[in-house]
């Protein structure tokens, strides 16, 4: 029996993927923990889980604000300087003294928790990354390497602060990198090697799905789920009234994921819930509409589902591309997309079945992967 | 700068270098995107455009195409700090073509 701490960032996305690979330890006998968020993580894990908590709330709510309509370059630069750098700088004293208390075999850092690869790498403990998102894999800044250098510079000074003495890259473990996902996905190419290991999507069950009306779906239709995900939900007015005009003609059914407050008044085969029980409804649906976050997006295709991607930033671009060259979907642009090509783009991934095609095969690329299971037999390795 | 100029396709003699990058660009995200607004030396790449850094790979090949070795773009975007990627217009590419054409 090994000891692992999993440090996760304070997003739903990035704490998702360690709940179940956190279960299968458990249930190999395994003692499991995790630093992060209290209230963001919290309630995502599983129940009786036991959390060192590492984070302000006040400052993340202050950081999304600030960080809303930011894109490309200019979102780049915030993430690194406003978030992922003061984020480990917070999260460090905490990660340390949950290293000190729990005493893990293994500490699992996620790839925007640099805290947890940084305390690891200074105890000398062994390390693994959890890389949520494949885009770093993929160097999507390969053009303007002042960007990567400026990065890896700030990545420096922060464990130089810490007192680690040899400087490593914290997002990618020399140990072993856990990428959820397939190159059924991805394709070729990205940066691998034997200590790469893709799973394929980490799914479990969720703790706390969110109430949903399930009488008010008609199994005689076909259903169309349309998310931007935690971050964006709020943000994507423009976005959700081309959706729900693109979706005015079309003989389906569709939920839209934001406040309802903000469209009161949608046609009968529209709902609009703030949250929903995202894996039972993609479950049923016959092409989800995303902003091309990595967990929606490999949901979906977990469940041989096409996809409308609509990227805004960060590494949504780049997932975006994943699917579009995959033949999984069709890819918009989120900022000016309007009415008319969302219902296209809507018509083509249900009507050609050559997408619905393309998403079961990288479905069966993440059955074979082995999920959580695999990503539980390579960190065992580990100890 | 008219909608005929932006929507050709193929190399075009003699053309403005603006209107050179007009099209390359449109070509890139998509007509029905840049039909909307008009492409001028104070368009911003990312705050206008949105053209995200991935997409700066296909200009990259699409001005080697059309300007050969004349124009290296991917040297222009190597020495960008992050502020001057951020900060990069229309204006700042067609100088910098202007100036490689000159000095060819």
């Amino acid at each position: 029996m090994s000891r692992f701490l999993f440090a996760v960032p304070p997003l739903a996305g990035h704490t998702l993927p360690t709940v179940a690979l956190g279960e299968e330890l458990a249930r190999r006998g395994h003692e499991v923990a995790w630093a992060g968020h209290g209230e963001v993580c919290g309630p995502l894990l599983p129940d009786g889980a036991t959390i060192y908590p590492a984070g302000d709330a006040d400052w993340l709510a202050e950081v999304r604000d600030r960080s809303a309509g930011l894109r490309g370059a200019a979102a780049f630069q915030f993430l690194w300087a406003e978030f992922l750098i003061p984020l480990a700088e917070a999260m460090l004293p905490a990660v340390e003294a949950a290293i000190g208390e729990f005493a893990p075999d293994v500490v699992i850092a996620d790839q925007q928790a640099l805290a947890g690869a940084v305390a690891a790498q200074h105890r000398g403990l062994p390390w693994a990354t959890s890389a949520t998102t494949s885009a770093e894999l993929a160097d999507p800044f390969a053009l303007m390497p002042k960007l990567g250098d400026w990065a890896r510079g700030l990545l420096t000074s922060l464990q130089l602060k810490a007192g680690v003495s040899e400087a490593v890259d914290p997002r990618f473990s020399p140990h072993l990198i856990i990428a959820y996902t397939t190159e059924a996905l991805t394709g070729p190419g990205l940066a691998a090697g034997d200590h790469v290991a893709f799973v394929g999507p980490s799914l479990g069950s969720r703790r706390n799905a969110a109430e949903f009306p399930y009488e008010w779906l008609d199994p005689s239709r076909r259903l169309v789920l349309v998310s931007l995900g935690t971050v964006s939900a709020s943000s994507g007015d423009r976005f959700f009234a081309a959706a729900l005009e693109a979706l005015a003609p079309l003989d389906v059914q569709a939920v839209l994921v934001t406040d309802p407050a903000r469209f009161p008044d949608v046609p009968p085969h529209v709902l609009v819930r703030p949250f929903v029980p995202q894996l039972e409804l993609i479950a049923r649906a016959s092409a989800v509409v995303s902003h091309a976050g990595h967990n929606t997006v490999c949901e979906a295709l977990a469940h041989g589902v096409p996809l409308v991607v609509a990227p805004i930033r960060d590494d949504q671009p780049i997932i975006a591309g994943q699917v579009a060259d995959a033949g999984a979907g069709v890819r918009v642009r989120y900022g000016r997309v309007g009415a008319g090509e969302l219902r296209s783009a809507l018509v083509a991934v249900l009507g050609d079945p050559s997408y619905r095609t393309a998403a079961e095969r990288v479905a069966a690329s993440f059955r074979s992967a082995g999920g959580a299971a695999a990503a539980a037999d390579r960190l065992e390795k580990l100890t | 700068m008219t909608t005929g100029q932006l929507a050709t396709t193929g190399p075009v003699q003699d053309e403005p270098v603006l209107a050179t990058v007009s099209r390359l660009v449109t070509e890139i995200i998509g007509e029905e995107y840049v039909l909307a607004l008009d492409i001028t030396l104070d368009t911003s790449f990312n705050a206008d455009l949105e053209v995200e850094s991935i997409e700066f790979v296909a200009l990259a090949a699409k001005l080697r195409e059309h300007y050969g070795e004349r124009v290296d773009f991917v040297a222009f975007l190597a020495g960008k700090e992050v502020h001057e990627i951020i900060a990069l217009h229309v204006g700042d590419l067609v100088t910098y073509i202007e100036q490689s054409l000159r000095d060819a």
